[in-house]
């Protein structure tokens, strides 16, 4: 027979290993989202301000992860119980990840109401999850070298750029990999004509080559190149009295788009938290303080910059309408050819 | 219990330093050797299936880039070696050599000062030493040298520059305690038997410096054909390695499985070259293997 003592103390002992056994019941109050998020000037504005809103707001702790490349942390993470809420990264990573089932397949406007009011391109065939942001790919040149104004990508090839034009390692980098679809475009048929991309890329040779976008930028800045392929805000932010002699041009032919997209993962213990936070971070006062901080073009149609903002970024229709997204589904479905072409191509 | 059946007190002072080599080297390759099998994860993927396709689109290389990648990471770490061994190797000399503590301490701090920044930020101060727009293009073409800017860098050569000067330090520490402890009077003792200079050094202080060679020749090597971070500033369209090549597979690619059989395949070439390496010295050491 148990005596009361004995099973006093058994059920105390039992509540005791139970408590450590799960310790989300001591902090069933305090949710935690994890997300991916970029460092630098993004980074430093989302831990000041952005995350801490956020938190306070909907009573949860976020974890931010800034160490890139976030997908093969993914990839190995449990599908059920997955390393991040929400993935936070450029478009045709968003691709890579929902061919393996690791990222919803589309967000609407229900889950996300802000939703209603970004533009078209931010949730168009060529994305999957929303884009919260946009950048422009065009070319940046140096404004001291005597050189006008680029209106064309074709401009890059100017034989007076010899050794003096930048661009990009393609396996390694979404600019290369887009810039090469917009040759095909340009000296081709359209993005998907590889041929007319691989010969126009074998004509810009000699070309210097990186994997970032910041090494592009030093580049620039150092005078290693007096033209190359980077996003607006990679120039733009070098203003006021950070001014350097560098500027962006915006071809005729138009803009690529390199989108900052956002998802939820389908294993998410916290999808209500994860939808919240992507509605948060479309909210009008949330995106102008963002688009503002890092040269960012807003999703959301709302939103009303600053005059010098608006009137450099993709901020109106018509603007918008000079993107071009390309298809990295169909890119992905052939990046190992690619690759190995354009490492023959451009070695040597 | 016998006293022959308790583990020796040396056994205790090694385990922690067996369990990390197991727990960091022996359990992650053998994870990745096990991916490198696999068409996908199998741990996150039901329908990942044993293939050896990864190693089949190695070895017929129809992309045309993966033989060379292997060659270019091999040269690499060769021409590296060979270069970081005739500096080093007089710099050690001199340091093992010398009379003067003081002149010791202050070359030792010469030496490992280097150590003491990060590899990123020396490639980076090595990049706007041999770009085109460089302290030495600048310079040369401000004198008049040089109208147009000499290749130095986005090409092996400056790759091979920037990797001498991280890993100098690592051949020259560890042949300088290998050289130390060579007695001189040996090289006395041929001296006034009528060898002159050279010959002493040659035939008595060389030989018995090899073990020295063997370790920082081995050191070096196995840095450089695993550097990622200075071939990938330096090297620009001109230089791929596998480490290069790896990097991509996982980070953009999103293929560890294939990234895992060029692991694979490199650490196994570099075990054929480090054995080879290995019984050469032996043989010209006279004796049967020195690691």
């Amino acid at each position: 027979m148990i005596s009361r003592r004995k099973a006093l103390r058994t059920g105390a002992g039992l509540a005791a290993l139970a408590t450590v056994g799960a310790p989300s019941i001591l902090h069933a109050q305090t949710k935690t989202l994890k997300i991916t998020t970029w460092g630098g000037k993004w980074g430093e504005v989302m831990k000041a301000t952005v995350l801490p809103a956020f938190e306070k707001e909907f009573k949860c702790t976020v974890s931010a992860d800034q160490a890139f490349p976030f997908l093969p942390k993914l990839q190995v993470s449990s599908k059920n119980d997955p390393i991040y809420d929400v993935l936070h990264t450029n478009s045709n990573e968003q691709w890579n990840a929902v061919v393996e089932g690791l990222v919803m397949n589309k967000i609407t406007a229900k889950e996300v109401p802000n939703i209603a009011d970004v533009y078209p391109y931010a949730v168009s065939d060529k994305i999957v999850g929303v884009t919260i942001f946009t950048s422009a790919i065009g070319l940046g040149f140096r404004t001291d070298k005597g050189l006008t104004k680029p209106t064309s990508w074709k401009d890059l090839a100017d034989p007076k750029l010899a050794g003096a034009r930048g661009g990009y390692l393609i396996p390694v980098n979404s600019l290369g990999q887009a810039h090469l679809m917009m040759l095909g475009k340009v000296y081709g048929k359209g993005l998907t004509d590889l041929d007319a991309a691989y010969k126009a890329l074998e004509a810009l040779k000699p070309i210097k080559l990186v994997d970032f976008t910041g090494q592009m930028e030093k580049m620039l800045l150092s005078a290693e190149v007096s033209m190359g392929v980077i996003h607006d805000s990679g120039v733009y932010r070098y203003e006021g009295a950070n001014m350097q002699p560098v500027d962006f041009a915006s071809p005729s032919e138009g803009v690529l788009a390199l989108e900052q997209v956002l998802n939820v993962t389908p294993g998410s213990k916290v999808k209500e938290l994860a939808f919240a936070y992507i509605d948060y971070m479309l909210r009008p006062d949330v995106q102008k303080m963002l688009a503002e901080a890092v040269w960012y073009s807003p999703a959301n149609q709302k939103v009303k910059l600053e005059a010098k903002y608006d009137a450099k970024l993709l901020t109106t229709p018509e603007k918008v309408a000079t993107l071009i997204q390309p298809d990295w589904k169909w890119y992905n479905a052939r990046r190992e050819d690619i690759d190995a072409r354009v490492t023959k191509i451009l070695k040597g | 219990m016998t006293n022959a059946a308790r583990p020796s007190p040396i056994a205790w002072l090694i385990a922690p330093a067996g369990l990390l080599f197991v727990l960091f080297f022996v359990l992650p390759f053998a994870v990745m050797t096990a991916m490198s099998f696999y068409s996908g994860n199998p741990v996150t993927n039901p329908n990942a299936f044993l293939t050896t396709r990864h190693y089949e689109r190695f070895i017929f290389d129809t992309a045309g880039i993966f033989h060379e990648a292997l060659w270019s990471t091999l040269r690499i770490g060769l021409i590296t070696t060979v270069i970081s061994l005739l500096i080093g190797y007089p710099l050690a000399h001199w340091m093992a050599r010398m009379q003067s503590r003081l002149g010791h301490a202050l070359v030792l701090m010469a030496v490992i000062a280097p150590m003491l920044t990060g590899i990123v930020v020396r490639t980076f101060a090595w990049m706007t030493i041999l770009q085109d727009k460089g302290v030495i293009n600048t310079t040369l073409m401000q004198w008049g040298l040089i109208e147009k800017p000499l290749p130095l860098m986005y090409n092996e050569f400056g790759t091979i520059v920037a990797l001498v000067h991280i890993y100098v330090p690592f051949m020259v520490l560890t042949l300088t305690g290998v050289i130390g402890r060579i007695d001189e009077r040996l090289e006395q003792a041929a001296r006034s038997l009528g060898a002159g200079r050279l010959r002493a050094f040659v035939e008595v202080t060389l030989p018995l410096s090899l073990p020295g060679i063997l370790a920082g020749s081995l050191l070096v090597f196995a840095l450089s054909i695993s550097a990622y971070v200075t071939p990938s500033l330096m090297g620009g369209t001109d230089v791929l390695t596998l480490p290069m090549l790896i990097a991509q597979q996982v980070g953009t690619s999103f293929n560890p499985n294939f990234a895992g059989a060029l692991g694979v395949i490199l650490l196994l070439v570099s075990l054929a070259i480090v054995v080879a390496y290995n019984r050469i010295l032996a043989r010209l050491a006279g004796g049967q293997g020195m690691a």
